[in-house]
């Protein structure tokens, strides 16, 4: 499904980032850092008209040739970031928000867990293994 | 986009200007060449009018034109050659370079600065938010903006180099200038000659090249006098004569060279030449066609350029990875043959080359003065005046005559027939497409054509409301002749005269510019176009802040083909993010990365690197570990290729001191090249000093340091003491013991004092230990330094010729210093020698230590600086694992792909200091001087060898061991001591007498006691002999602890090695025992430094269960013994055995009780069963009963106090002298350590010292000094074998009627005590003694008869006499009343039947001497038959000259009972 799954901290460091495994991993690293530019954007952007709606699934950030680049922030200004296969017509904007709800909440489970740091890198089990269900699961 | 020097409406005016063609003559040439230049160029630094010029445009409305520029050139034939322009964007690319001291700045630090550019911001935080912050305000202060030359200075060649096409015509030849010198012979026939071959030029069909706008070129006819060397009248007169031919408009007379070519001028002439000739030079190569010419900034190239370009290819070379070729280099020598195109200027060429070569040295226009700079102005002047713009006038005149006649019919014609043409044939347009794709579809001369060459040339003198319209109907006419390459131009040239127009009426159509892109690229296929396009646009879309729209346009035009292009235009993508009013970073520094891919793909390294590096400050330090490890990587190639070594080796060292998230494969691959570019820093230079090592990691904290020599491996049945070493962990415990031990033998050894100056001995120094001074090791003793390597890698790391780096500071035997100080490094073997291991693997993620060792040979100060190794890996990953398991077989087989040699420094940091109140406010540490030891003078060296030492023992078993001493230094030893938390688990045996045979072997079957044989006759009667305590070492000093080694002389001789007998007794508890030792001794010169040495030993023994032994001393009541004397008392002796192991001890024998007191002794033994062998096998039990009597008061009184007398009772046919070693020194350890438990002490009142004395007294009376040892045999089986085991128990008895135990009993832990909120009272109630123990003063008993026949019937009364004996126990006088009608109130005695009255006197008053038996004479009367208790009497007893003691009942005796019958 997703090809590249990260989840960054409000200072914009990677907190988990995961990627198929066949594919270039460095090119996603890269990918998700450049897209972290236009979720500023569209934060700020979105900081004065939707103060209220608390809408957090942010849409698609850019296309690339290859791939669609979506992003999510929650309140605390940690932002998820999902690259999708472009040739996966399957996904309308409807799944992959519902896919983003699914992360906040394993993402919200991961926070509660009282031996967990914020801000250290996740690597919760439960965690990794809904990510992976997520990367799997059409593909 | 970076910010340029020029405004964008200054550039683009700049970037096209009307072309001038010059076709000199020979003789012009050689004239213009004394300056080293060309006609051209001699013209280009005064081509800009420095003043306003009018014209009028077709409506007679008057124009005014700014500072116009013309561009003057020599004609040349032959289009550039796209290879051509490829190597010259190349080099001027190249060529421009951003300040040195930017590229060679790897930004290493935490925090980083960001270098955009030349300018540098600091960012003190890491985090984006502040750092946006600081960019923002980057952004509004335009001084701080970052410039791009090398882009502008591409812009500029490239917009000069493009190749003049068909569909335009704005650098087509607008005139030509005709150059004839008036040194010629026949100046006029030149200049008809000149004219016409400009005509050949332009109108014969060989020659293609040169574009002309209009078929009626003006021509411009100059004639070059030289003032130095021609004469001027003549020149005069030519000019005349052309005057005459040409017009006045149309001629000129240029007079040059006002002075001879010399050097030594002393007037200094401004040269304007030398900011364009560099380029020129480039240029002249291929082409002549020169542009306008526009001020740039930044020209000053530096020479050494082409230095460098041939290191890329040495470097290319020799790196042996797979790097990319240069992708330029194959076309080289397709463009060498390019360089040379036409025969025109060949010449010229050639000469330019002479020029480039001579380069630097030669001065461009010395033959010219400030006043032919002015002329050549003048003539700029003239010509654009009188020449130039007339005729650009007449043109646009006659061009738009000819429009406004043609535009009725033609339009309307030729729409007709398109569409009727259109609608009919469908195939046609296709055809029509395909031609336009091919590009050519108007002759050169077309109507369609003259509205676009209008245009353009109102383009030109900066008509832009003109050119706009005419562009627009061109576009209109185009598009619907569906000639989509001149559309394309139409629109992409009305987008900017529409963005030009004064007052901008319109907006700027950026959909024009889009459209024209899109068809440039797409359907024409011309990427050149294309770029122009972009470049004009993204520069017009930047001055008006729309970034982003301009980053997408450069973007978008990126692609395979020109890999230069790309590279520059995602870098000025890159710039303009950043500057767009959110900055957005992360795709600066994304596009940063692409474009640096870009230029090292197109062989601009430099530029890559600065790329690279500027990505690098977003990314850095942010957990993009992948990201980050890459552009590392990157720049450390790229550093390397351009020489930049130490950069190379900062980028590859970060790749490798991260926590890398990469691949075990990546990580190889890194660490492979960060060897070869470290190798090639250290060939560079090869007498420098080590470099750093950046793996692998040194925990320097856990560094170890041992002194000494390592312990040697036990050796057959000798057993070295463990003393310290390195494979010891540290416990805190245990090292506390050992100072406390060093402490106590210390003090003992100053007479009790600690010296104020003493420090424990360490000779192991890490962490935990006191490091604060410096350590003391001793000459030719090794020094051991252990360092903990981690290898954070996943690749094995493979070290060889590890060994340490040290400083030494030599001084003279005396010991002091030398006057001067040498200090040697590395490499004085005869100083220090250093160990070196020559291969040590540390395998993937594994911590390890490596031992090194150093050999001091000389006294001074040794500084251990570090490790120094050469660091390599194993080449091929696949054998990792069979290596890592057997590092041994496999040594010195693996090859090692690289290595280098390096060092790594050992940095301690010390405890951190929080002691004064300035240390806890401040951070400051404490000094580590662990590896700073002090070599001092030899010192004598000790071992210790234990020989037969059991590791097992049943609790209280003796067992005889050997120890051996050996000095092995070449220095005497003496003191020595040995010191022991346990005194009482061994001894060496008294000084009495050394009657055991003294080595080992002999001993092997005897009895650790010394024994001699009894006859049988006299079993049961004690033997008794006598030892003095002190012979036994006891009660000497207060230590006991210490006790001093009997070495034969006192003194160890170097090489000697002594053995000594040593007894071990099992401790009585049962369990595993640690019992440490601490060997100390002395030099016999004393030494400043160190005073004594040490040697540390544990034992470690398991104990287990044997014999308990209990013991209780009553009082004898009867009075007199067989001998007749007074004081006696039985002891009663319970053995139990509670050894449990069945199968290994069978039974246990006592054979033999022994007592030792100082004024008791055991007189027989009480058996009344008469069971000879006192055996006891498991869990049994068994009591003794036996007889104490005092020893004669004679012989304590004449022997010391200190002297105890010891009785044997023997149960074999073998007395063990108990009063000999050993048994009598586990005694006296016993004992002392039974004399370290507190004890009641007597609180020491003096005013009440009566009292006192009377308690002591009184306490007497119930005390008992008798120690009870009991010797036993154990049979063990052991391995089949029947052993006899020997020991010993212990039990000290101390007061009558109280039981005593071998064993410490178990105590119950002491319940909480109250806490008391008042003064205690004073101690009285404890100086008063107990009841019981006053009521054992006297010792009473009765004699009488035990049956007595009385005639009743004869006489009704019977008397029977009745003997009661006083015994006086204590040594005072007593008081005594005797009572014998006292009333008991026992309610036994009551119910004894029958009473009887006692007659005579019944109450008595005595007074008893010490120890004097008095016997009263009773009666007592009785009436009936039967058994009566004679006990009635009441004895009150209180010390005679104490009045406030008050009489106490004493001990009721046994009953007494008398049997009365009748006869």
């Amino acid at each position: 499904m997703a090809v590249c799954i990260a989840v960054i901290a409000k200072e914009n460091y990677p907190l988990y980032i995961r990627s198929t495994p066949m594919e270039n991993e460095l090119k996603f690293h890269y990918m998700v850092h450049t897209s972290l530019d236009v979720v500023d954007e569209k934060i700020s952007a979105m900081g004065k008209a939707l103060v209220d709606q608390r809408e957090l699934y942010l849409g698609l950030l850019y296309p690339t040739e290859d791939y669609k680049v979506y992003g999510y922030v929650t309140n605390s200004k940690v932002k998820f970031v999902m690259v999708v296969d472009s040739s996966n017509t399957a996904l309308r904007d409807n799944e992959i928000r519902s896919m983003f709800r699914k992360l906040h909440n394993s993402y919200t489970d991961v926070m509660c867990n009282p031996f967990y740091n914020p801000g250290d890198r996740i690597q919760s089990r439960v965690f990794d293994n809904m990510v992976t269900s997520m990367m799997i699961q059409v593909c | 986009m970076a910010q340029c020097v020029q405004s964008v409406q200054e550039l683009i005016p700049d970037s096209f200007v009307p072309c001038v063609a010059a076709l000199c003559s020979d003789e012009v040439e050689r004239l213009t060449r004394l300056n080293h230049l060309s006609f051209a160029e001699l013209l280009k630094p005064f081509s800009r009018l420095t003043s306003e010029v009018h014209m009028r445009d077709p409506n007679n409305q008057l124009h005014i034109i700014k500072n116009l520029k013309i561009a003057v050139s020599n004609i040349v034939t032959q289009p550039p050659q796209p290879g051509a322009i490829r190597k010259l964007l190349n080099d001027v690319v190249s060529g421009s370079q951003p300040s040195e001291g930017l590229v060679a700045n790897v930004i290493t630090a935490g925090d980083y600065d960001l270098n955009i550019s030349d300018r540098s911001i600091k960012a003190s935080v890491p985090w984006y938010s502040n750092w946006k912050d600081t960019l923002m305000e980057l952004k509004e202060s335009s001084l701080h903006t970052a410039t791009t030359p090398w882009f502008e200075s591409y812009r500029e060649t490239f917009l000069q180099s493009m190749p003049a096409s068909d569909h335009e015509f704005l650098n087509h030849y607008l005139a030509c200038m005709l150059v004839a010198s008036s040194s010629e012979a026949e100046p006029m026939e030149q200049f008809s000659r000149l004219s016409q071959e400009q005509h050949r030029i332009q109108h014969n069909n060989d020659y293609s090249y040169p574009k002309w706008f209009i078929p009626n070129t003006l021509k411009y006819y100059v004639l070059l006098h030289d003032v130095s060397a021609g004469d001027e009248q003549r020149a005069e007169s030519i000019y005349e004569e052309m005057k005459q031919k040409y017009g006045t408009q149309g001629c000129y007379l240029l007079k040059i060279n006002s002075r001879t070519s010399n050097r030594a001028s002393d007037e200094q002439i401004p040269d304007p030449w030398s900011q364009y000739l560099q380029k020129n030079s480039i240029q002249n190569q291929e082409s002549y066609e020169d542009g306008p010419c526009t001020i740039t900034s930044n020209k000053n190239y530096d020479s050494n350029l082409l230095s460098l370009d041939g290191l890329d290819n040495e470097v290319k070379d020799a790196l042996p990875n797979n790097f990319r070729t240069h992708p330029l280099q194959p076309d080289q020598p397709s463009e060498s043959s390019n360089s040379i195109d036409g025969p025109d200027h060949v010449k010229s060429a050639s000469s330019l080359h002479e020029t480039k070569k001579a380069n630097t040295g030669v001065i461009h226009g010395a033959c010219l003065t400030l006043t032919d700079h002015d002329r050549i102005r003048q003539f700029i002047q003239e010509f654009t005046f009188r020449g130039l713009l007339p005729h650009i006038e007449k043109t646009i005149r006659q061009l738009n005559d000819q429009l406004i006649s043609r535009k009725g019919l033609s339009r309307s014609l030729f729409s007709a027939t398109k569409k009727w043409f259109s609608g009919s044939k469908v195939p046609e347009k296709s055809i029509n497409e395909l031609k336009n794709t091919s590009g050519l579809l108007y002759p050169p001369e077309a109507p369609e054509l003259q509205i676009r060459k209008m245009a353009d040339l109102c383009f030109l003198v900066q008509h832009y409301d003109l050119a706009y319209s005419c562009y627009h109907t061109a576009k209109k006419d185009f598009l619907n002749d569906q000639a989509m390459l001149y559309a394309a131009g139409a629109l992409e040239m009305a987008a900017v005269s529409a963005f030009l127009q004064p007052g901008a009426p319109r907006p700027y159509p950026a959909h024009y510019m889009d459209t024209a892109i899109q068809t440039y690229r797409d359907i024409c296929k011309n990427m050149v176009l294309a770029e122009r396009c972009v470049l004009l646009s993204a520069e017009i879309l930047k001055s008006q802040s729309k970034y982003s729209e301009a980053a997408a346009l450069l973007i978008r035009l990126t692609s395979e083909d020109s890999d230069l292009r790309s590279a520059l235009l995602l870098e000025q993508a890159a710039h303009c993010f950043i500057n767009m009013k959110s900055p957005m970073v992360r795709k600066y520094a994304f596009h940063m990365i692409l474009a640096g891919h870009r230029f090292s793909k197109a062989g601009q390294k430099k530029h890559a690197l600065r790329c690279y590096c500027q990505a690098m400050q977003v990314y850095k330090g942010k957990g993009w570990s992948l990201a980050e490890d890459h552009i590392n990587f990157t720049i450390g190639r790229q550093s390397y290729t351009l020489r930049q070594l130490d950069n190379a080796v900062s980028a590859f060292r970060h790749i490798l001191i991260n926590e890398s998230k990469q691949s075990a494969a990546q990580q190889g691959a890194f660490l492979r090249e960060y060897l070869y570019v470290y190798k090639n820093v250290s060939q560079l230079s090869p007498d420098g000093a080590f470099p750093q090592l950046p793996l692998p990691y040194i925990n320097s904290s856990a560094t170890r340091v041992f002194f000494g020599h390592d312990r040697r491996p036990a050796d057959g049945e000798k057993q070295a003491a463990t003393h310290v070493s390195l494979d010891q962990e540290y416990d805190s415990e245990s090292s506390q013991q050992w100072r406390e031990l060093e402490e106590q033998v210390v003090a003992v050894v100053n007479k009790g004092i600690i010296p104020s100056g003493f420090h424990p001995t360490q000779y192991c120094l890490n962490s935990y230990s006191d490091n604060s001074r410096f350590p003391l090791a001793v000459v030719e003793e090794p020094i051991t330094v252990e360092v903990a390597f981690r290898n954070p890698l996943k690749v094995p790391l493979f070290l060889t010729d590890l060994s340490l780096l040290w400083k030494f500071q030599p001084k003279d035997v005396n010991g002091k210093d030398t006057e001067e100080v040498r200090e040697l490094v590395t490499g004085e073997p005869e100083m220090i020698g250093a160990e070196v291991i020559s291969e040590f693997l540390i395998n993937s993620e594994e911590s390890k230590v490596a031992r090194l060792k150093l050999f001091p040979h000389h006294i001074g100060e040794l500084h251990i600086l570090g490790v120094v190794y050469n660091l390599g890996t194993i080449q091929g990953s696949m054998t990792v694992d069979g290596i890592g398991a057997l590092p041994g077989c496999h040594t010195g087989k693996h090859s090692l792909s690289m290595s280098v040699r390096g060092r790594q420094d050992l940095e301690i940091q010390g405890p951190r200091l929080n002691n004064t109140k300035e240390e806890k406010t401040s951070i400051t540490y404490g000094p580590d001087r662990r590896l700073d030891p002090i070599i001092t003078e030899e010192m004598p060296l000790l071992e210790v060898f234990f020989i037969h030492f059991p590791t097992g023992l049943l609790c209280g078993e003796i067992r005889k061991a050997y120890v051996e001493f050996a000095n092995v230094s070449k220095c005497p030893l003496t003191g020595l001591k040995v010191v022991s938390k346990r005194p009482e688990f061994f001894t060496f045996g008294g000084n009495t007498a050394v009657l055991t045979p003294l080595s080992p072997s002999a001993s092997e079957n005897c009895s650790a006691y010394k024994t001699v044989v009894t006859d049988s006759a006299s079993v049961c009667t004690a033997l008794v002999s006598s030892a003095s305590s002190v012979g036994f070492g006891i009660g000497i000093g207060c230590q006991p602890e210490v006790i001093p080694v009997p070495l034969p002389d006192t003194v160890l001789l170097p090489g000697t090695s002594v053995q000594l007998p040593m007894w071990l007794r099992g401790p009585d508890e049962e369990g595993v025992h640690e019992i440490n030792f601490l060997f100390y001794y002395e030099s016999v010169k004393k030494q400043p430094k160190i005073q004594h040495r040490i040697l540390r030993h544990t034992a470690v023994i398991c104990t287990s269960r044997s014999l308990n032994v209990k013991a209780t001393v009553c009082r004898s009541n009867s009075l007199e013994d067989e001998e007749g004397r007074g004081d006696n008392m039985l002891v009663f002796v319970d053995v139990e055995n509670t050894n449990t192991s069945e199968a290994g001890v069978k039974e246990f024998h006592i054979v033999q009780v022994s007592s030792s007191s100082k004024h008791w002794k055991l007189q027989k033994s009480v058996d009344l069963s008469e069971n000879k062998d006192a055996k006891l096998a498991s869990r049994e039990k068994g009591k003794f009963c036996f007889k104490a009597i005092r020893c004669n008061e004679r012989e304590g009184v004449t022997q010391s106090s200190e002297n105890y007398t010891f009785a044997d009772i023997i149960f074999g046919n073998e007395q063990i002298i108990s009063s000999a070693s050993p048994c009598a020194d586990f005694f006296y350890q016993s004992l002392s350590s039974e004399l370290k438990k507190p004890r009641t002490q007597l609180s020491m009142h003096l005013e009440k010292h009566s009292v006192e004395d009377a308690m002591r007294l009184i306490r007497k009376c119930s005390e008992v000094d008798l120690n009870i040892v009991i010797l036993w045999k154990a049979y063990v089986v052991e391995d089949s074998k029947q052993l006899i085991l020997e020991g010993q128990h212990h039990v000290i008895l101390h007061t009558i009627g109280k039981e005593a135990f071998s064993y410490p009993q178990k105590q119950d832990p002491p319940e909480m005590e109250l806490l008391k909120f008042f003064r205690p009272e004073n101690t009285s109630a404890s100086l008063r003694p107990s009841a019981e123990q006053l009521s054992n003063l006297i010792k009473t008993s009765l004699h009488y008869p035990e049956t007595f026949n009385h005639p009743f019937h004869q006489k009704s009364l019977c008397l029977v006499p009745v003997t009661l004996l006083l015994s006086n126990c204590s040594k005072a006088d007593v008081d005594v009343i005797v009572d014998l009608r006292h009333k008991t109130t026992s309610p036994e005695a009551l119910e004894i039947h029958g009473s009887f009255p006692w007659l005579g006197q019944t109450q008595y008053k005595l007074q008893l001497k010490s120890r004097e038996i008095h016997s009263l004479q009773l009666k007592a009367c009785f009436v009936h038959t039967g058994v009566y208790n004679l006990g009635t009497p009441r004895v009150f007893a209180k010390l005679s000259d104490q009045v406030t003691v008050f009489e106490t009942s004493q001990q009721n005796s046994m009953p007494a009972l008398i049997i009365i019958t009748d006869v």
